[in-house]
Parts: structure tokens; C-alpha cells; sequence
């Protein structure tokens, strides 16, 4: 199967394999979060829209966002983050996922960008 | 956007930066906030904060002026301390906090916030206008600024240490050392609530190399977000969150340390207001809410209960109604704990919590569960007391909620209480015999009383009360407000006798019933003596004093922490006790240093000088300190508090009257060999005015102290003086002998034995060991668990007990049952084993105590079994 990692412009990233998709975050928006100490996970079953809020990630500094990639329904959160939410941070692209969607509408993905596109986006936005 | 001196080593080091008060600072490291908080806390950090701004101040009116623009009392600092303080506006509130070090004569350096500088520079530039001698120089670009934070703090520093000493181990001290060629001022000093904090300031030319020295020496540089998250679980104010133009002083709980209202500060910016808040202060911390209005709002700490991280601006709730917001929140890492007490030591595993500080109602109090609106929904958080202790060096201790709320015990039930009974008695039975048979007992300040002491002690009258008072009236006679005491006087007035020709002096007052009370007894009755001939105003304290620092040996209850504190004036310039301390040899901090000691005396001329102390290693130069005083026609009193040494009392080690004190307090149960009591002693003669002195004790033993001056053990430290009297001269001879013996042989084992090897270490009883910093408890419970008791003790140079270096221990006990020289050497072979090498010598030791069970030194013989036989079949009737 295929497996294909695409940016958002919130810095969000979903890792696509079918019709499901795993939801992290960049680590670039690591970056700039540092240390985490906290994430609020959402509801399994939930739909959430394309770039509504699902969860919110505590930093040491601050709390912030993140937003739904496409549209989707929540079937699975990872645990392991209520112990170890530093998780998002050390392993971005594997352990450090927030939850899985099963992708409602396809053609929103096309919508994103891939890593090189997403390079030039942040590196634009300065 | 500014940039300082050390900023190239922050981008080598992998800092990511950020502009903080108009200066391009390190957030953190490679290893983030969280890693940084944690080595902070159990190792050493080092930050660099010379973005701060540094203000010299100089000139003859500098002290003018800082009184004037500062809240706290400058003219309290003597070169090499330094003090928290605030710039206040008119209204009493803050415009900035900041803290005053003072490291050379006449030049104050003040540090404020980066943010605050120009603002604080212009208003200072201000305020001296009309001052005549005040030169304001910012010195932020000449002198870099380095903070060095944590346990491993101290070592760091000793290592890189050249010359000079670090400052004493007391918060806020000062002084000058050379990191290699470099001169740094060094402050006990920091923003993290770490025991061991130090502040360096360097020419900035050199400031480089001391970071690069530091950082080779094992520092862990920590960048400004972990700067932030330490204060905040300190619970310090941070300006622009805890504190600002609007909000009162007195809000925060630092105030009471930060302002001051002495006279020598006149009228200051703010005076009225800042006192109307004090006042209202000090009654909301008793929870009395009248005039409120003058400080409405406090700063409180919370922890958050459930998941949530608060954040500045978030609302805080109380049944559904607003009563403040969150000034500073965030979450904070902590170590892990394993073990209780002074064995706790951190894991290699932390946990995060969410704490804030609040600015909220003042009526909000300790342990209050609050609500806090964090992003739509409202946690409850409690309020603590504190969320971090430093008080047992060298490590900051995280206090959590959880571990708060856990604390509640419940009473056991009725039907169990004879089985409870009965558990204690088996144990109590175990426990002596641990004691008594098994153990090797080292601790210089116990004894164990002969079985005759022992038994005399539980004997009818004891559970009787003997009240007794001179009645002039009655040409001095004793008159008792109770019948039935005939046999207690009798042994009361006998125990005077024979004390009294044991110390060499003619009054005894047996009643205090322990060496604390006996010098509380001789303070109040100065402060009685002192004030006897004005009745109709406020009785006046002890003007000043000279005692023994605790840090340096010093008896508890010499201390204005101990019994001297309500008989003790504050110094009006120091804000402090007028305590002054015996200043003691450098090379040897268990001697005194005579010529200095002179200096003070004439520097200060005290009223009471107060010889003795709990780590004694040598004769207390009484005799020199009184020609001294006799010569330069000083009016002062010289007392001795013989605790530890009262057994010693004679001609191998030193006469206290023949010597020249005037009064002596003592304990009777650790080189003597009586039940636990205290008692006082003096030689004046009627009509001498110190005879009035002398009834002033003995009234404020009876009806000042006691009513019931525990009739039993007065029985049993009788027979204990007839002991002492009739085998003294052996047994004093025998234990500085074997002190002497135990000393040696442990120095030749490998232990570092602290006095002065010319005389053996010591003259008295005691041996002290030194095991290097903070070992010392690990050690004393190592020893405890080889059936060795000891104690472990803070050397001169420690933060506290819990960072000891050393071990304290006393022959006393052990001579008594017997032990000689030879055995005091075979005994430190064995524990060098232990101590050095890590041998278990607990059988070893169980065994050499079989050889040691038999008292020495009291009528245990075979003509005195019977009377034994006769007490207990007494007591069994």
C-alpha cells in the first residue's frame, strides 16, 4: 500500500495509507512548541471538518492548536500520549501520532502540500 | 536588538533564541526547558543574565538615596551581603523589584530587570538630582552577569575555585574569589529556589572564560524558559506577571523580607501607603478582613487537580464568582522521589504538574479549592503553601498537592488498645536491649544512667508536686505550698550541697528541668535583673550579645532561634537580633580566635557573652576573656553553658568558677551522669549585687518556669552526684584519654578527623570526622545500620544539616561501660572498615559490645546488689 505524508499550511501533518490517515504534527511545529507536557485528545466517532480544532497540545510555553487535515471521522487516538505526550515531538513521523481518520473526501488531500512544497511555504512565511 | 558578551556560546551551544527585554537571549539549550529544569534541580545550571541591569551607586549620600528609592533597609547591609528590594511608586506599588549587593565599601550595586532598566535608570537619574554625592553609573556593559544554580553547584565552583573562600553559607552572603586569574564577585544568591545558589559578576572582558571554566567544570547552561518555570515553582514574582505599577507591595508574600520601616530610613517614597498595607498584611495572614481595601488582592500559588495547563489571564473562580486571574502559569517537571526522610533521593524518572500563581481575593487561604477557566472550561486547583522546600540542602524539593492531601491519620479503635499496649511494651523491651547490648553508643550528648539513677528516678515522689519559694520573712527559709515533701526537700537541699561542690561555686538551682530551660531561666532573669529598678516602663532586652554561631557549634539555645529569642534586642541598623558571633580561627573553626574576639568585645561591649557549645573540641578561653574585661573595665556578663561538658567539670579539663565565669548552665545527662535535667549554677555572695542576679534565677525557675520541677529524677540525679563526686577524677581522666586515643587512631586509619593534631584533636569528650560534603548522612545511617550511633553534623562551611559533612561523636558513654584506649582504636579500625571500604561490621560489632556491658563508675558492685533488689522488689509491691 501506499504510503504518503502530506503538509498542512498549520503545520499539521497526515500520513495516508488507503482511506485512513494518521494525524500528527510537523516537527517543525515541534520545533517552535518546544518541550510538550500535555495534549488533549478527541473523541472517537467524532467527524470533524477540514481545519476544524481536534485537539489542543500543551507546551511548557503555551498551548496550541491542531486542525483537522481533511474531513474525517476519529477511529482511533494514540494512548500512549496520555503518559508520554513528549512522544510528538521525539517521533513525529511513528510513535509520536495524535489519532486516525478515515478519510471522508479524498480530493481534500490534494489540497495539501508535500514536504518540499511545505519547506518553501514556511520559509515564505518567514 | 542586544546582544551580551556570551552570545556566540549560545548559538555553539544549540541555543534557540528569543528577544526577551530588548535582548536576543537563549530560550534553551539542544535538550529543552523540561531537561534543563530537571538538571537544574538535581545537578548544577548555569545561566547567563547579563541582560539584567547592573547600576552602580556611589558617593557619600548613596545611602540617602537608597533608602529614598528602595523599600528595603541598604543601611542594614555590612560589606558582603546583599538584600532583595523594590523600586516602589507613591501609591506603594511596584515599579520594579531588583536586589542590592553590597561587596565593597561605599560602591552598592543594584541589579534590576532587562525590561526595566531605562525606565529605572531615568527615575533614579530623577530622584538624585537634589542629592549632592550620588555618582549612578550603569555599569550593565562593563560587567557580565553568571548564575550558577543547583547541588552540584558548590563542588562546581570549589573545583575551579584559585583563591579566596566562598561566601558563608547563608542566604545572601558575599565575597570575592579568582576563577584562575579572574576576579568574581560571588553572591549566595538566584532565582530558582535552589539551597545552593551562587551569583558571579565578571569584567566583561573575562566573563568568557569563567563560563567556559564553569561549563568544563560540569555546569549545564540553561536558557530563559526554564529560567521562567524554576521561579515560578519557587513561587517567586517575576515583573510584568506578579508585579506592576498597579499592583500593591505588599500582594506579594516577599514584601515582608523586601520592605522595611526602620527609623534610619525616614520618610521614603511610598512610606504611608506601603504601611497601610502592612497593616492589613498582617491581619489577613489571620485572617481578620477589616480594611481590606487597602490590599484587596494577594498573590496565591495553585496546583491544578485536573489535566489543564493554566496561563496568564485565565480566570479564576470560587462558587461560580470571579476572584482574580493567573499572573504566571505553565506546567513544571519534577524528580520522582524514592524513600522517606533523609534517605529520599530522586529517581531517574520525573512527573509534570500544572501550577500557576494567582493575583486573587485575599481571603482566599491555604488549601482553598479554586476553579481556573483554562481555554472554555473550568479545573479546580487548590492553593498551597508553597510548591517547592529548600531546607534541607543541597537539594529543592517539589511538594505536590497530591503528597498534601494524603497527609490525614485516623485514631485507632477502642478494642485494640490493650493489644497497642502490649506491642509497646515488647518494643520498648527490644528497643533496650538494641541499645543497651548491642549497640556501640557514640552520641556526645546521651548517657546511660546507672541502674540505682534509674530506679531512684520512678520512686514515689515522683507524681508529687513540691512547690517551694524563700520567704525573707521567714529569714530565707524554704516554705513549701504542699505536705508531704519533707524526703523531697531533704534530697533537694542535698543535691544543692553536692552539686555545688562538684562545680566549685556556692548556688545551685536544680529545678529547670533541662539545659534549654536553665539558659531561658538566665536570660529572662537578666532581662528582670536588668529592668529591677524601673517598674513603670517597658522592661528593656540584653542590649547585646556574643554567642557561638549555630552554623559554627553553636548551642541551639543560645541562639535568638532558641531560648535567647524573646530576652534579645533587634539591632535597629541590622533589622536582626544583636547577636554577634565568636569569630574562630580560619585554619581550625572549632577555636576560637582570642585577638579578634577582643575586637568585638570592644566593638560592641556586650552584656552577656555566652561560652559553650554543642561541637566542643576545646577549653573555653573564660580566664583569658575575663582578665580582658576586667582590664578594659567592661560590664559584662560571662556565662558558660557547660551542656555537653558538665561531667568534665575538673582539673583535666577546666574549672569554670576558677576560671572566672559567672554563671554556668549545664545538662545533666551527657558527659554527667544524671536522669535528663538542667541546672545553674553561680558563685555570688549576699549582699553583692549579683547576688540579685542570683534571686532573679531562682525566681524565674519558681513560680517563671516550673511549678512542678519533676520530683523523681531529682532523686535519681542525687545519687547520680554522689556517683560523679566520688569517681570523677578516673573517669574525666579516662575519657580525654580516650578521646584522644580514638581521635588519633582514626586519622591513622584514613579519616579526616577535624581539630588541631597537636593536641590530639580534642580536649574534651567529643571527636569530630569530616566525610566530605552532604556525606554525612548517608554515613550516620550506614553506621546506625552497623549498630554505631552517631550524628551527623553541618561543618562551618555546610548550607544546613541535611548537606553535613561530618560526623559527631563522644566517648562519654562508652568509657563508662568500660571501654579503654586500646578498644577505642580496635573500634576505629572497624569502623574506617565501614566508612572506607564499605564492610559489613554489624556482627563484629554486636560482639565487641559483649565486652562493654558492665557500668563503670557507680556502686554496681556486689555490696549494692541487694539495695538494687530492694528497690525493685519496692517498686513490684
Amino acid at each position: 500500500m501506499d504510503e504518503e505524508i502530506k503538509y498542512t499550511q498549520t503545520y499539521e501533518i497526515i500520513k495516508v495509507s488507503g482511506n485512513k490517515g494518521r494525524v500528527g504534527i510537523s516537527k517543525e511545529a515541534s520545533d517552535k512548541l518546544g518541550d510538550i507536557c500535555l495534549i488533549d485528545l478527541p473523541e472517537i466517532g467524532r467527524i470533524f471538518k477540514k481545519d476544524e480544532e481536534v485537539a489542543t497540545i500543551e507546551s511548557i510555553k503555551a498551548a496550541s492548536d491542531v486542525y483537522n487535515p481533511v474531513d474525517g471521522k476519529v477511529t482511533a487516538i494514540n494512548e500512549k500520549l496520555k503518559t508520554k505526550p513528549e512522544l510528538i515531538s521525539n517521533d513525529p513521523l511513528g510513535n509520536g501520532w495524535i489519532y486516525e481518520i478515515e478519510i471522508l473526501d479524498k480530493a481534500q488531500l490534494d489540497l495539501l502540500m508535500n514536504y518540499s512544497a511545505f519547506l518553501k511555504f514556511i520559509n515564505q512565511a518567514g | 536588538m542586544l546582544k551580551t558578551n556570551l552570545y556566540e556560546r549560545h548559538i555553539s551551544l544549540g541555543a534557540k533564541l528569543i528577544e526577551f527585554g530588548g535582548w536576543l537571549m537563549p530560550l534553551h539549550y539542544t535538550n529543552g526547558i523540561i531537561s534543563e529544569h530537571l538538571n537544574t534541580r538535581k545537578s548544577s545550571g548555569i545561566f547567563d543574565v547579563s541582560h539584567m541591569g547592573r547600576f552602580m551607586v556611589k558617593g557619600k549620600d548613596s545611602v540617602i538615596f537608597l533608602q529614598k528609592v528602595l523599600t528595603n533597609n541598604a543601611e542594614a547591609l555590612q560589606v558582603g551581603e546583599s538584600q532583595y528590594t523594590l523600586v516602589q511608586n507613591e501609591k506603594g506599588c511596584v515599579k520594579d523589584d531588583a536586589y542590592l549587593y553590597y561587596f565593597k565599601q561605599n560602591e552598592y550595586l543594584l541589579v534590576v530587570n532587562a525590561s526595566n532598566r531605562l525606565k529605572d535608570w531615568q527615575y533614579f537619574k530623577e530622584q538624585s538630582k537634589d542629592l549632592s554625592d550620588v555618582i549612578l553609573y550603569d555599569a550593565t556593559d562593563d560587567i557580565d552577569m553568571v548564575s550558577l544554580q543547583g547541588p552540584k553547584s558548590k563542588e562546581i565552583l570549589l573545583s575551579v575555585l584559585k583563591k579566596g573562600t566562598l561566601p558563608e553559607p547563608l542566604r545572601n552572603k558575599l565575597s570575592i574569589i579568582y576563577i584562575g586569574e579572574v576576579e568574581v564577585l560571588v553572591g549566595r544568591t538566584g532565582y530558582t529556589g535552589e539551597p545552593l545558589c551562587f551569583e558571579l559578576f565578571v569584567d566583561k572582558k573575562c566573563s568568557l572564560k569563567v563560563w567556559d571554566t564553569l561549563i568544563s567544570a560540569g555546569a549545564l547552561p540553561v536558557g530563559l524558559g526554564a529560567r521562567d518555570t524554576l521561579r515560578l515553582e519557587a513561587n517567586m514574582p517575576l515583573y510584568g506577571h506578579e508585579l506592576s505599577e498597579s499592583i500593591p507591595v505588599f500582594a506579594s508574600h516577599l514584601a515582608k523580607f523586601a520592605v522595611s520601616f526602620s527609623e534610619l530610613k525616614g520618610d521614603f517614597i511610598g512610606r504611608k501607603s506601603l504601611l497601610k498595607q502592612f497593616d492589613t498584611f498582617k491581619k489577613i495572614e489571620k485572617k481578620d478582613y477589616s480594611g481590606l481595601k487597602n490590599l484587596p488582592q494577594k498573590q496565591v500559588p495553585f496546583e491544578l487537580l485536573d489535566k489543564g495547563v493554566a496561563r496568564q489571564g485565565d480566570s479564576i473562580y470560587i462558587n461560580g464568582n470571579i476572584i482574580g486571574h493567573v499572573t504566571s502559569g505553565t506546567a513544571v517537571p519534577y524528580w520522582e522521589t524514592e524513600g522517606q526522610g533523609i534517605s529520599s533521593i530522586f529517581k531517574s524518572s520525573y512527573l509534570l504538574r500544572s501550577i500557576c500563581i494567582g493575583l486573587v481575593s485575599s481571603k482566599i487561604w491555604e488549601r482553598d479549592i479554586v476553579e481556573i477557566e483554562v481555554r472554555g472550561s473550568r479545573i479546580k486547583a487548590i492553593a498551597m503553601p508553597y510548591f517547592l522546600r529548600n531546607e534541607a540542602p543541597p537539594y529543592a524539593r517539589a511538594i505536590t498537592a497530591k503528597s498534601l492531601l494524603e497527609k490525614e491519620t485516623t485514631a485507632e479503635s477502642l478494642e485494640n488498645i490493650p493489644l497497642n499496649l502490649e506491642i509497646l511494651i515488647k518494643e520498648a523491651i527490644s528497643n533496650n536491649h538494641w541499645r543497651q547490648n548491642e549497640c556501640i553508643n557514640l552520641i556526645p550528648s546521651e548517657m546511660t544512667q546507672s541502674k540505682i539513677v534509674k530506679l531512684l528516678s520512678v520512686f514515689d515522689p515522683s507524681g508529687r508536686y513540691a512547690e517551694h519559694k524563700k520567704i525573707k520573712a521567714f529569714y530565707d527559709s524554704e516554705v513549701f505550698y504542699y505536705q508531704g515533701t519533707e524526703f523531697i526537700f531533704k534530697v533537694e537541699t542535698l543535691l544543692k550541697k553536692e552539686m555545688a561542690n562538684y562545680l566549685g561555686c556556692r548556688n545551685i538551682e536544680p529545678r529547670v528541668i533541662s539545659g534549654q530551660m536553665a539558659n531561658a531561666v538566665v536570660f529572662g532573669a537578666l532581662v528582670d535583673y536588668l529592668n529591677m529598678d524601673d517598674k513603670k516602663t517597658e522592661p528593656r532586652r540584653i542590649k547585646r550579645v556574643i554567642n557561638h554561631h549555630i552554623i559554627k557549634g553553636g548551642h541551639l539555645s543560645a541562639q535568638p532561634m532558641g531560648a535567647l529569642k524573646d530576652y534579645v534586642s533587634m539591632d535597629p541598623v541590622t533589622e536582626k537580633p544583636a547577636v554577634t558571633e565568636f569569630p574562630v580561627m580560619q585554619h581550625d573553626p572549632y577555636a576560637l580566635d582570642l585577638e579578634k574576639t577582643k575586637e568585638i568585645i570592644l566593638q560592641y561591649l556586650p552584656e552577656l557573652i555566652i561560652f559553650g557549645r554543642s561541637v566542643i573540641l576545646y577549653k573555653e578561653p573564660i580566664k583569658e576573656i575575663k582578665e580582658f574585661i576586667r582590664e578594659q573595665n567592661i560590664n559584662c556578663l560571662l556565662m558558660y553553658d557547660m551542656a555537653h561538658v558538665l561531667g568534665l567539670s575538673g582539673r583535666f579539663f577546666q574549672e569554670p568558677f576558677k576560671d572566672g565565669a559567672d554563671i554556668v548552665t549545664g545538662s545533666t545527662h551527657k558527659t554527667f551522669f544524671g536522669p535528663q535535667r538542667g541546672v545553674i549554677a553561680s558563685d555570688y555572695i549576699e549582699p553583692e549585687p549579683g547576688y540579685k542576679f542570683w534571686e532573679a534565677i531562682e525566681n524565674r525557675a519558681f513560680p517563671g518556669s516550673v511549678s512542678n520541677h519533676h520530683l523523681g529524677t531529682l532523686i535519681g540525679l542525687l545519687a547520680a552526684v554522689y556517683e560523679m563526686r566520688y569517681f570523677k577524677d578516673s573517669y574525666q581522666k579516662q575519657i580525654i584519654n580516650n578521646a584522644k586515643a580514638f581521635a588519633q587512631a582514626l586519622s591513622e586509619n584514613g579519616l579526616k578527623v577535624a581539630g588541631n593534631p597537636k593536641l590530639h584533636f580534642t580536649q574534651t569528650h567529643q571527636v569530630i570526622i569530616e566525610v566530605g560534603f552532604k556525606n554525612g548522612p548517608e554515613i550516620a545511617v550506614r553506621l546506625e545500620e552497623n549498630n554505631i550511633i552517631t550524628n551527623f553534623q553541618a561543618t562551618a562551611e555546610e548550607e544546613g544539616f541535611t548537606a553535613s559533612g561530618a560526623i559527631r561523636m563522644g566517648v562519654a558513654e562508652m568509657t563508662r561501660f568500660g571501654m579503654k584506649e586500646d578498644d577505642f582504636k580496635e573500634l576505629a579500625g572497624l569502623m574506617s572498615d565501614l566508612i572506607l571500604n564499605y564492610v559489613n561490621i554489624k556482627e563484629k560489632i554486636i560482639a565487641f559490645r559483649q565486652r562493654f556491658l558492665d557500668m563503670q563508675y557507680c556502686f554496681e558492685d556486689k555490696s549494692f546488689e541487694i539495695f538494687l533488689n530492694d528497690l525493685i522488689d519496692e517498686i513490684k509491691k
